[in-house]
């Protein structure tokens, strides 16, 4: 009978919200599925939305054989994880040198940083694209790297230097009594002990890399350099005449790596995260 | 059909294929005789256009495209963005003085900077005297009055009509469509009594809700702006026109406040409304998309209000040429090259009238002619005024319509329940504000 | 001991080093943001429109556009905006990570699947919303009707309050995941043994929370609050493609209204104007939260 009144409990306290944040945040992408998988007519005629009477798989073919959906993808996965990879790297050596070295100047390093987001890329694409044209970086798709790495590295070295904080300083003073000098503390002591912090940074730059709109827009103009986001846009709607399954197929595979990616390091990513906001 | 391969830079290969093309013959491609506007040396375009609506257009496009680089041994590479995405694009390269060479853009978009964009007076001049002439509207679209000269080309429209369910207007009681506005609202009030209810966009829908905003309008003599662009818009006339809208709205259906341009085509497609207005891809659409009902499906020329003319409004699209383009002459005669009889009579037909050309010549084509429900959009061009009217078209009139000044006139009267006065008022106070800033 | 040569020495001090560090970060956000973020701000001192760089004109874009209605409606509706979606983004991701944060069958699956909507492309979950909050087809009316609850399909952005809150859902549900990870990060930094000292001096579940968890929890919280903020203040992708600003200017915030004049209006020194306006609120949230981490 405890038994019973404890499972019961557990459902209620546990299960049942669970299901409802459930709802909540995944009706969006079951509304993909469905449209995937779901004909044009059914889409707009159909006596149930949420089931599928004459599924079809033309939308899934169709992305992936009639519009460039592949290469936009492999650019995407490129963009994200060279900007991810530079961005982490330039953070975190940032990051050790403001709270670690302490060097004269660090506080205002640290809330210009924050500064950094006050005027969004939907006005600061205009100055910023003189300086990328000047640059020769136009319609060069690793250009968006660099680019990315102006929104990412404010919050990554802010996240960096919270982790950073907490790590003991014995052990720096230890190493040092040893002899290394500050760039071997940099990569052989501190370094290992900040890898859950330097994942979660990355999984952040990986989404927010992914997720990017304007800038790939407005700084790529050859078909073979766009985005997931550019191209399905770009290609799918056409006028007033959308290709949902098309659009809600690609949108799903486009999820995917992010995903993949955060089932296997969100456990990091959770640790990562907690030792940056430790007192 | 299948496109693997979307990058769609031509090269001249092998200078054979050029050679053939000039020496051999082929029928159909301009020989050099028929060069009107010498391409530069090397010339190379990179053209800037929105995305087909219908995948014919592209095709055919594209197509066409080949046979101007087979004939000039101008490689052209075509950059297709959705149409709402050619704004920062565009922007952008006015700005920064580079990017494509030709832009196909919208509505006043060359007159928003007019003079980065290269004088166009000749290559309309030209196509004017060959193909019967232009419609008013082009120039109205193309000409800026500021500067005084043409700025851009005029390409065409993608034309605005009323469609219907025919069933559901004969079960009303009309045996044919009413051809002025109070008929219209009769039919409606039916329509909607019957479980059809209408559909018009009062939202931030770039297209619709702009088009039948504009056509009620004009249709009772209501205007935006006077020719010397003082503001016109508090009249008797607006007040009428958006008493009449108000009237209307009555018999649409929920939730056109929050609609978008794809809205209607929906709720059309899915049987949920019996009226609406759109361009011909709402009728298109139907024979892939619902077969079973789209033999029901009409499309007629918008009725007529107090003003007894037709007072269509449409989405114009033209191409112009930057000045930091280092070969205008290419440019422009490719745009003289797709334009021409050879080009524009199979790229309009293949998709099925989708935009109706500004020249007048090809309104003879056989297809508007081949199905009674493509015939209204070949005179989209013919009654339509231009946005801004009647003012000068330029940089206040491009502002007006992105700030939805009179789709917004419009849903305050209909949606916020605004006396139509206070509406048309605010309205004028908008304006003001607009024209004197541009 | 180790011998190094004196330039490696000299290279190593903690002062030439930290210099060097910071170099990287320095050249991209001195080369490719400080110069357009000045830019832009420059931009709207002048009367620059797309293609000409006009004159300066000082804070005359600024006075204009705080005279202008729109501009106002914009502001206060991006504040509003920011301020139910931070509470509602805190509250639910809290309590999602509260969840989360016990052991059940399936919470690693459950942990990675909840931050979906953070991770797909907001242009894209945007498509699949409007055909959610489509008057006609929305599958949640249907639900809904289906199960009594309600006679007719929701209108959810026909009007301007109704359209207004359905942004600020879908807003809530994109974000909630970021504060939800956050939370459960800064919940597993907490040490057990507070929770069973309190518990020992009968503290229930609630009291243990309120003094316990959640003053531990503050200063994550001011760090998740104040990016998110920044992020929620210059939202655009998300407003622009199910609302475009509308119904008549009703759901226009900051970024919208500014990409509208300066983008498609060609206005770029009053759009920039508008873009920078918020500038305030954020520089004053930049010196509380440093100032706020900095006291620790």
């Amino acid at each position: 009978m405890r038994h019973v009144i404890l499972s019961l409990s557990k459902g209620l306290r546990i299960y049942v919200p669970l299901a409802l944040f459930g709802v909540f945040l995944l009706l969006p992408f079951f509304w993909m599925l469905l449209t995937t998988f779901k004909s044009n007519q059914e889409l707009l005629n159909t006596p149930n939305p949420f089931w599928i009477y004459h599924g079809t798989f033309a939308h899934v073919t169709d992305l992936l054989t009639q519009t460039a959906f592949l290469r936009w993808f492999a650019n995407t996965l490129f963009v994200s994880v060279a900007s991810t990879v530079l961005s982490v790297f330039v953070s975190y050596i940032a990051a050790y040198a403001i709270i670690r070295l302490r060097f004269p100047g660090s506080e205002v390093v640290s809330m210009v940083i924050f500064l950094a987001y006050i005027v969004p890329p939907a006005i600061l694409f205009i100055p910023l694209a003189t300086i990328i044209i000047q640059l020769h970086w136009f319609d060069k798709l690793w250009a968006l790297v660099p680019v990315y790495a102006t929104f990412l590295v404010p919050f990554c070295t802010w996240l960096l230097i919270g982790f950073l904080k907490n790590i003991p300083r014995e052990l720096e003073e230890a190493a040092r009594i040893d002899g290394a000098s500050n760039l071997a503390i940099l990569w052989r002591i501190i370094f290992p002990i900040a890898v859950p912090g330097l994942i979660s940074a990355a999984i952040f730059s990986f989404t927010l890399s992914w997720n990017e709109y304007l800038y790939a827009l407005v700084f790529m103009s050859s078909s073979g350099n766009k985005t997931v986001s550019v191209g399905m846009t770009s290609e799918l709607i056409r006028g007033d005449v959308f290709q949902w399954g098309q659009l809600m197929a690609g949108a799903l595979i486009g999820v995917l790596p992010a995903v993949l990616v955060y089932f296997f390091f969100v456990e990091y990513y959770v640790a990562g995260m907690s030792g940056s906001v430790k007192e | 059909m299948s496109h693997p391969d979307r990058r769609r830079f031509l090269e001249l290969s092998a200078a054979g294929i050029g050679a053939g093309a000039l020496a051999g013959g082929l029928p159909g491609l301009a020989s050099a005789a028929d060069v009107v506007f010498k391409p530069e040396k090397d010339a190379k375009l990179e053209l800037l256009r929105w995305t087909a609506f219908v995948p014919s257009d592209q095709v055919i496009w594209d197509e066409n495209t080949k046979k101007f680089t087979a004939a000039t041994g101008v490689p052209v590479s075509i950059q297709s963005l959705a149409w709402g995405d050619m704004a920062p694009k565009a922007a952008l390269a006015a700005q920064v003085g580079s990017g494509p060479d030709i832009i196909m853009g919208w509505n006043d978009d060359p007159f928003v900077y007019p003079d980065k964009l290269v004088d166009m007076t000749d290559l309309v001049e030209n196509m004017g005297r060959a193909h019967g002439g232009w419609y008013d509207n082009a120039r109205s679209y193309c000409y800026d009055q500021d500067v005084k000269r043409w700025v851009s080309l005029p390409v065409g429209c993608t034309g605005n009509a009323v469609n219907y369910r025919k069933s559901w207007v004969k079960e009303a009681g009309f045996a044919e469509f009413p051809k002025d506005l109070d008929g219209m609202l009769k039919l409606s009030r039916v329509l909607k009594k019957n479980g059809h209810p209408t559909g018009f966009a009062l939202g931030h829908a770039v297209g619709d809700a702009n088009s039948w905003t504009h056509w009620i309008l004009w249709a009772f003599g209501g205007k935006q702006a006077n020719t010397d662009n003082s503001i016109a818009i508090n009249s008797a006339e607006t007040v009428n026109a958006l008493e009449y809208a108000r009237q209307l709205s009555e018999t649409m259906i929920e939730g056109v406040a929050g609609w978008d341009d794809s809205s209607n085509n929906k709720a059309f497609a899915g049987g949920k409304i019996g009226l609406t207005m759109n361009g011909i891809s709402i009728w298109y659409n139907g024979k892939k998309d619902t077969p079973d009902i789209f033999p029901d499906f009409a499309n007629v020329t918008p009725p007529m209000g107090p003003v007894k003319t037709h007072t269509v409004s449409n989405n114009f699209t033209s191409a112009f040429i930057f000045k930091y383009s280092k070969y205008p002459n290419a440019a422009k005669e490719y745009m003289r090259f797709m334009l021409d009889k050879p080009q524009a009579e199979r790229w309009v037909t293949e998709m099925k009238g989708y935009v109706t050309p500004a020249l007048r010549a090809y309104a003879d084509l056989p297809i508007w002619t081949s199905d009674p429900n493509i015939t209204p959009y070949r005179d989209a061009l013919a009654s339509a005024k231009y946005d801004g009217y009647n003012g000068k078209p330029g940089k206040a009139a491009a502002q007006a319509l992105d700030e939805f000044v009179i789709v917004d006139m419009f849903a305050d009267v209909c949606v916020n329940k605004m006396a139509a006065k206070d509406a048309a008022r605010k309205a004028e106070t908008r304006l003001a504000t607009i024209y004197k800033r541009a | 001991m180790t011998s190094r040569s004196p330039l490696l020495a000299r290279l190593d001090s903690p002062r030439v080093l930290g210099y060097l560090l910071i170099t990287p970060a320095a050249i991209i956000l001195l080369g490719l943001l400080a110069y357009p973020l000045l830019l832009g701000i420059w931009l709207s001192l002048t009367s620059a429109t797309i293609g000409k760089p006009g004159e300066f004109v000082g804070l005359q874009n600024y006075a204009t556009i705080f005279a202008d209605p729109i501009f106002r409606g914009a502001a206060l509706f991006s504040v509003f905006y920011t301020i139910c979606a931070e509470v509602g983004k805190l509250i639910l991701g809290l309590a999602l990570a509260l969840l989360l944060n016990q052991r059940f069958r399936g919470y690693r699956v459950s942990r990675a699947l909840m931050l979906l909507p953070w991770v797909a492309p907001t242009v894209l979950s945007a498509l699949a919303w409007l055909w959610l909050l489509d008057p006609q087809f929305s599958a949640v009316s249907w639900l809904l009707i289906r199960l009594h609850l309600i006679n007719s399909n929701i209108d959810f952005l026909g009007s301007g309050w109704a359209a207004r809150f359905s942004l600020i859902v879908v807003n809530i549900w994109r974000g909630l995941p970021y504060f939800a990870i956050g939370y459960l990060a800064g919940l597993q930094s907490i040490s057990k043994d507070l929770y069973e000292a309190a518990a020992i001096d009968g503290a229930n579940g609630w009291q243990a929370f309120c003094r316990i968890t959640w003053p531990l929890l503050l200063p994550l919280t001011t760090i998740l609050l104040a990016f998110s903020s920044i992020f929620t203040l210059t939202d655009f992708q998300l407003i622009w493609t199910i609302t475009h600003g509308g119904p008549t200017d009703a759901t226009q915030v900051f970024t919208t209204l500014a990409y509208q004049r300066a983008i498609t209006g060609g206005q770029l020194g009053e759009g920039a104007a508008i873009a920078v306006s918020p500038i305030v609120f954020m520089v004053v949230l930049a010196v509380f939260v440093v100032r706020s981490v900095r006291d620790r």
